[in-house]
C-alpha cells in the first residue's frame, strides 16, 4: 500500500476520531464515544503495522519511510515541511503509541463508563494520540514541537478533566506551567541548533555534526542539547521540573495510565534517542543527564517508600523509571534507554489500568491504607498487577529485567559511565523493589482493612482484557532485547533481536572496551539479589509485620518526616521561586504600571482635553469669527509669501 | 490731463465713496442703493477698459437682477435704522479693522512696489485690445469655455428650485 | 519708458492711467467689502459686502484682461457674474427662513446652523 496514504491513515485516524467526538462533546453514551475513539485508535494501530511490516521488508540498512505531505514554512533559506519518518526508532514509538494507546481506550470504555463528559473524554484522548504521532513521527524538530506542545496541551486538559474540583484544576495549571518552562527551554535549543546548523531536519542535523566530540562546556552542541535536555526535563519529570507529575495524578486513571506513564513523559526521552549523534558528540551533556537521571531515580524512589496513594506511588515509580532511562540515555546507551522506554511502557500501562481497576473496584478509594487482602475479590486485576511486579522489580526473565540490567550494566562499563552512577542506579533498584512490593502488599495481600461498606467487584471483561494483555507483553516483552551473556548460555542462542534492529540508527558508544561476561555476570547477580533481599524485606514488613514499618518509620524520626513530604520540594519553589517571583511582578504592576504608566497615560489624556477646551473657544459657530479666522489666515500666508 | 484720465479719476473717487456707504450706513436700505451705484460706476469703468459687453452684463445681471432681489428682499421684511449695526467684540473688532488694513498695505504695497514690471509687461498687446472685444468673447465663450458656460447654466436651474425650497411659506427645508 | 517715468516721477502718477491704478481701486474695494463683511451684524448687508468684494474682483479680471491682451479674464467675468447670482439668491432665501423664525436678520442667528 501506499506510504503516504498509510501515513496520512495513521496520523489522521485519531484526529477524525477527535473531531467526531468533539462535535458530539456533550453526549453522554459512554459505548458509542468509545467505540469510535477506540476504532479511531485501532484504525492508527493497524496503520502503523502495515507500515512497521513494509519497513522489515527492507534492506537493514536503508529502513526508512519518509513521507513528505506540503511545504510548511518557507522563509527565504529557512524551509521547513511537514515531513515525516518511520525509521526503526519511530517505528518502536508508533507501535508502543498506538499500540498501548488503543489498549488504554479500550479500558477507558469501561472505566470511564459513568461519567458525564464521556464523549468530551474521548475526544481529548484521540486528541493526544494525534499529537503524539506528530511528535514522534515528524522529521523535524519544528513538527515535533508542533506535537511536543499538543500533548502538553491534552495533558493539561485531561489532568484538570474534572475541572469542578479546584485542586485539579489546579493540577492541570500546575503541569502546564512546569512544562512552560521546559518547552522555553526546547525552543532555545532549537534556536542554538539552528543558528549551529542551519537546518531543524534530523537527518541533515545528524549528518553535518562534527567528527569529534566537543569538550567545552560552552561550544554551541553543549548548550544547544543543554536546552533540549532542559526541555526534556519539563517534559519528562526529570529534576527539577518533575513536581507535577505526582499532581498529574489528579486525572482519570487511564489517562496516568497512557500520557503520564506510557507514552507522552517519554517525548524527552525519544527526543534525545533521536539526536543521539548529536548528544554524542556533546559529553558535557551527557554527563548531566546521566547524573540528573540517576539522581531522579534515587530520589523519586525513596519518596516512592513513603506514599499511600496507590496513584502516587505509581507516580513517583514513573518518575523514578524515567530517571532510568534519562541515566541510560546519559551513558550513551540509547538503545538500552529505547528499550527500557518499551518494556516500561508496558508495565507501567499495565500498574496504572490494574490500579485504575482497583480504584474502580474500591468506588474511586485511592489509599492503601483503606484496601488490603483484594486479592480474592479482583482475582484478574491482582494476576495482571503481579506480572508487572515482577518485571519492574526486575526479575528474571520478565521485561524489565532485560531493560534494567542493560542500562544498569551499561552504566557501570560504558566509558561514559561511573561505578557511582551504577551503585545510585543499584539503589533505586532495590528501593524499587521494596516500594513496588510493599504496595502489592498492602493493596492485594494481608488483612483486609477495606471499609465495611465498600464492596469489592472484579471490572468488566473490556477492562480485564488490556490488563490481561499488557500482562502478557510484561512478561514476554523483554525477550527480544536478551544479553549476550544470557543469550550464550540458552538454548538455540538467541540473538540480541533489539540492538541488531537499532543498530543503523543508534551510534555505538565510542571506545567501549571488551566486556568481561564475569564482572556482568556479577553485577547482574549483584543486582537481581539486592531487588529480591528488598522485596522479601517489604513482604516482611507488610504482610508478616504489619506493625514494624511504623516502629521504623518512628525510628527515622525527622527523616522520614522529610521523605514523606517528598523533600518539601514543592515548599521550596513556593518560598524560592514562586512566591518572590508574585511578590515581585505585584510590585512591578503597583509602582511601574498603576503608579508610572497608567498616570504618564492620564497626564497625556489631560493634555489633550486641555488642548481640547482651548480650541473649543474658537468653535462658537459665529460665522463673523470664522470670516476672521480666513482673514487672518489670508494676512498671514500674503505677509509670508511677499517677506520671504 | 485728457478726457481717458480724468474720467478714470472721477469714477474711481465716485466708486470708492459709494462702496464705503455700503459698509457704513446704518440703514440697510442706503446700503443697498449705494451698492447699485458702485456697480453702474463699476460697470463704467468696464467701458473705460473697452469692456463693452460685460458693462452691458454689469448694469443687467448686477445693477438690474441681483439688486432688485436684494431690495425687495429689504422690502419685505421692513427694515429700519439699524441701533446696532456693527459687531460689538472689541478685542476681535480691533481683529478685524487691523487685519483687514493689514491686507490693504500689504496689497497695495506690493501693487507699488511691482508698479513697474507690472507696467512694462503690459505695454505691448495694448493695440490689439483697443477694438471691441464683443464678438471676439462670443466665440471663445461658445467653443473654448462651452461646458463651463452649460455648467452654469445647470447651477442656476439647480440653485433656482433650491432658493424656492428654503424660503416656502412653511419654511426650511424640513416642512412641518 | 513709460514705465520708468511712473516709477520715478511722482506728477505721471496722476496723468498716466494704467494697470496699477485700476489693481489699487480694486483691492480697496475688496478690502471694502471684506470690512463689511467683518463688521456688520446684518446678515443681507453682509451678503451686499460680499458683492462688494467679487465686484472688485470682476473689475481686476477685466483690467488684466485689457492690459495682458487675454480674453479669458472677460470670460473669468462672466462666470463670476453667474455664481454671485446663485450665490444672492441662496444667501437671501436663507435670510428669509432666518427671519420668518426669529424675526430678525442678525447674523448671529445663523448659529442655529451649527447643529
Amino acid at each position: 500500500m501506499n506510504h503516504q496514504l498509510l501515513m496520512s491513515i495513521l496520523i489522521l485516524s485519531p484526529f477524525v476520531g477527535f473531531l467526531i467526538n468533539g462535535f458530539r462533546y456533550k453526549k453522554h453514551s459512554a459505548n458509542l464515544a468509545g467505540t469510535i475513539a477506540t476504532a479511531a485508535a485501532a484504525i492508527s494501530f493497524l496503520s502503523a503495522i502495515l507500515l512497521f511490516i513494509d519497513l522489515l521488508g527492507m534492506p537493514a540498512e536503508s529502513r526508512k519511510i519518509s513521507v513528505s505531505f506540503f511545504d510548511w514554512i518557507t522563509v527565504a533559506d529557512f524551509k521547513v515541511k511537514a515531513g515525516f519518518l518511520v525509521d526503526q526508532i519511530s517505528a518502536v514509538m508508533i507501535l508502543i503509541v498506538t499500540g498501548v494507546g488503543s489498549l488504554i481506550h479500550l479500558f477507558s470504555v469501561g472505566y470511564m463508563h459513568h461519567d458525564k463528559g464521556v464523549a468530551k473524554y474521548f475526544a481529548y484522548l484521540n486528541l493526544f494520540l494525534f499529537n503524539m504521532l506528530l511528535l514522534v513521527l515528524g522529521d523535524n524538530l519544528l513538527v515535533m514541537f508542533v506535537g511536543w506542545e499538543g500533548v502538553g496541551l491534552c495533558s493539561y486538559l485531561l489532568i484538570g478533566f474534572w475541572f469542578t474540583d479546584k485542586e485539579k484544576a489546579a493540577a492541570g495549571m500546575k503541569a502546564f506551567i512546569t512544562n512552560r518552562i521546559g518547552d522555553a527551554a526546547f525552543l532555545l535549543g532549537m534556536f542554538v541548533l539552528f543558528l549551529t546548523f542551519g537546518t531543524l531536519t534530523f537527518s541533515e542535523i545528524n549528518a553535518l555534526i562534527p567528527q569529534s566530540p566537543e569538550t567545552s562546556w560552552l561550544g554551541a552542541i553543549t548548550i544547544g542539547t543543554l536546552f533540549l535536555f532542559i526541555g526534556a526535563t519539563g517534559k519528562s519529570a526529570q529534576i527539577p521540573l518533575y513536581v507535577w507529575l505526582p499532581d498529574a495524578m489528579a486525572g482519570p486513571t487511564p489517562v496516568s495510565a497512557l500520557i503520564h506513564a506510557a507514552t507522552m513523559v517519554t517525548a524527552g526521552v525519544y527526543m534525545i534517542i533521536r539526536l543521539n549523534p548529536l548528544f554524542l558528540m556533546a559529553p558535557n551533556t551527557l554527563m548531566v543527564i546521566a547524573i540528573i537521571g540517576a539522581l531522579t531515580a534515587v530520589m523519586a524512589a525513596s519518596i516512592g517508600l513513603t506514599q499511600w496513594d496507590i496513584k502516587k506511588v505509581l507516580a513517583y515509580s514513573t518518575v523514578s523509571q524515567l530517571g532510568y532511562m534519562f541515566l541510560a540515555c546519559g551513558v550513551g546507551a540509547f538503545g538500552a534507554a529505547l528499550f527500557h522506554l518499551m518494556t516500561h511502557a508496558f508495565f507501567k500501562a499495565l500498574m496504572f489500568l490494574g490500579s485504575g481497576s482497583v480504584i474502580h473496584a474500591m468506588h474511586e478509594e485511592q489509599d492503601i491504607r483503606k484496601m488490603g487482602g483484594l486479592k480474592k475479590y479482583l482475582p484478574i486485576t491482582h494476576f495482571t498487577f503481579f506480572l508487572g511486579w515482577v518485571a519492574i522489580i526486575g526479575m528474571p526473565p520478565f521485561a524489565g529485567f532485560f531493560s534494567k540490567d542493560e542500562i544498569l550494566w551499561m552504566s557501570f562499563h560504558s566509558p561514559l559511565g561511573h561505578v557511582g552512577l551504577w551503585a545510585l542506579g543499584a539503589i533505586g533498584a532495590t528501593m524499587t523493589a521494596f516500594y513496588m512490593t510493599r504496595l502489592m502488599a498492602l493493596t492485594f495481600w494481608g488483612k483486609s482493612r477495606v471499609p465495611k461498606d465498600v464492596h469489592p467487584h472484579e471490572s468488566p471483561a473490556v477492562m480485564t482484557i488490556p490488563l490481561i494483555v499488557l500482562g502478557i507483553l510484561s512478561v514476554i516483552g523483554g525477550w527480544i532485547g536478551i544479553p549476550h551473556v544470557i543469550g550464550s548460555i540458552l538454548p538455540g542462542h538467541p540473538e540480541n533481536i533489539w540492538e541488531h534492529w537499532l543498530s543503523p540508527v543508534i551510534k555505538a558508544v565510542p571506545n567501549l572496551g571488551h566486556a568481561e561476561a564475569s564482572q556482568e555476570w556479577l553485577l547482574m547477580g549483584v543486582s537481581v539479589t539486592l531487588a529480591a533481599a528488598s522485596a522479601a524485606l517489604a513482604y516482611h514488613f507488610y504482610v508478616q509485620d504489619p506493625e514494624k514499618p511504623k516502629r521504623f518509620a518512628a525510628a527515622m524520626g525527622k527523616f522520614y518526616e522529610v521523605v514523606y513530604n517528598k523533600y518539601f520540594v514543592d515548599e521550596g519553589y513556593f518560598a524560592w521561586i514562586i512566591n518572590p517571583l508574585v511578590r515581585t511582578s505585584k510590585n512591578i504592576w503597583f509602582y511601574v504600571d498603576v503608579n508610572f504608566i497608567d498616570k504618564a497615560t492620564y497626564v497625556l489624556s489631560d493634555i489633550v482635553r486641555g488642548g481640547g477646551q482651548f480650541v473649543r473657544v474658537l468653535q462658537n459657530g459665529n460665522i463673523q469669527q470664522y470670516a476672521l479666522y480666513i482673514a487672518i489666515g489670508i494676512v498671514t500666508t500674503l505677509a509670508f509669501v511677499l517677506m520671504r | 490731463m485728457s478726457p481717458d484720465v480724468f474720467l478714470f479719476w472721477f469714477l474711481a473717487i465716485l466708486t470708492v465713496i459709494s462702496g464705503l456707504m455700503v459698509v457704513l450706513m446704518t440703514n440697510p436700505v442706503f446700503s443697498a442703493l449705494s451698492l447699485a451705484m458702485t456697480m453702474v460706476l463699476i460697470g463704467a469703468l468696464f467701458v473705460t477698459l473697452n469692456a463693452t459687453f460685460l458693462a452691458g452684463v454689469q448694469l443687467i445681471v448686477y445693477a438690474g437682477a441681483v439688486m432688485v432681489l436684494f431690495v425687495m428682499v429689504l422690502m419685505l421684511f421692513d427694515l429700519k435704522n439699524e441701533i446696532y449695526a456693527f459687531t460689538r467684540g472689541k478685542i476681535s473688532g480691533a481683529f478685524k479693522v487691523g487685519s483687514v488694513g493689514i491686507l490693504a498695505g500689504l496689497v497695495i504695497g506690493s501693487i507699488g512696489l511691482t508698479a513697474s514690471t507690472l507696467l512694462q509687461s503690459s505695454t505691448a498687446p495694448l493695440v490689439s485690445m483697443s477694438g471691441d472685444t464683443t464678438k471676439d468673447l462670443g466665440k471663445i465663450l461658445f467653443s473654448q469655455y462651452l461646458l463651463g458656460f452649460e455648467a452654469l447654466g445647470a447651477l442656476l436651474l439647480i440653485v433656482a428650485v433650491g432658493a424656492v425650497a428654503l424660503a416656502r411659506s412653511k419654511g426650511g427645508t424640513h416642512a412641518k | 519708458m513709460r514705465a520708468r517715468k511712473v516709477a520715478h516721477m511722482p506728477s505721471n502718477f496722476i496723468l498716466e492711467v494704467g494697470l496699477p491704478h485700476y489693481l489699487v481701486l480694486s483691492s480697496l474695494l475688496f478690502v471694502t467689502g471684506m470690512a463689511g463683511v467683518l463688521l456688520r451684524r446684518n446678515a443681507i448687508v453682509m451678503m451686499m459686502s460680499i458683492e462688494l468684494m467679487l465686484n472688485a474682483v470682476n473689475l481686476s479680471f477685466v483690467a488684466f484682461s485689457r492690459y495682458l491682451g487675454l480674453l479669458e479674464g472677460q470670460v473669468m467675468v462672466f462666470f463670476v457674474m453667474t455664481i454671485a447670482a446663485a450665490e444672492a439668491a441662496v444667501g437671501l432665501a436663507l435670510v428669509v427662513a432666518i427671519f420668518k423664525r426669529f424675526k430678525e436678520v442678525n447674523i448671529r442667528f445663523f448659529e442655529h446652523l451649527k447643529g
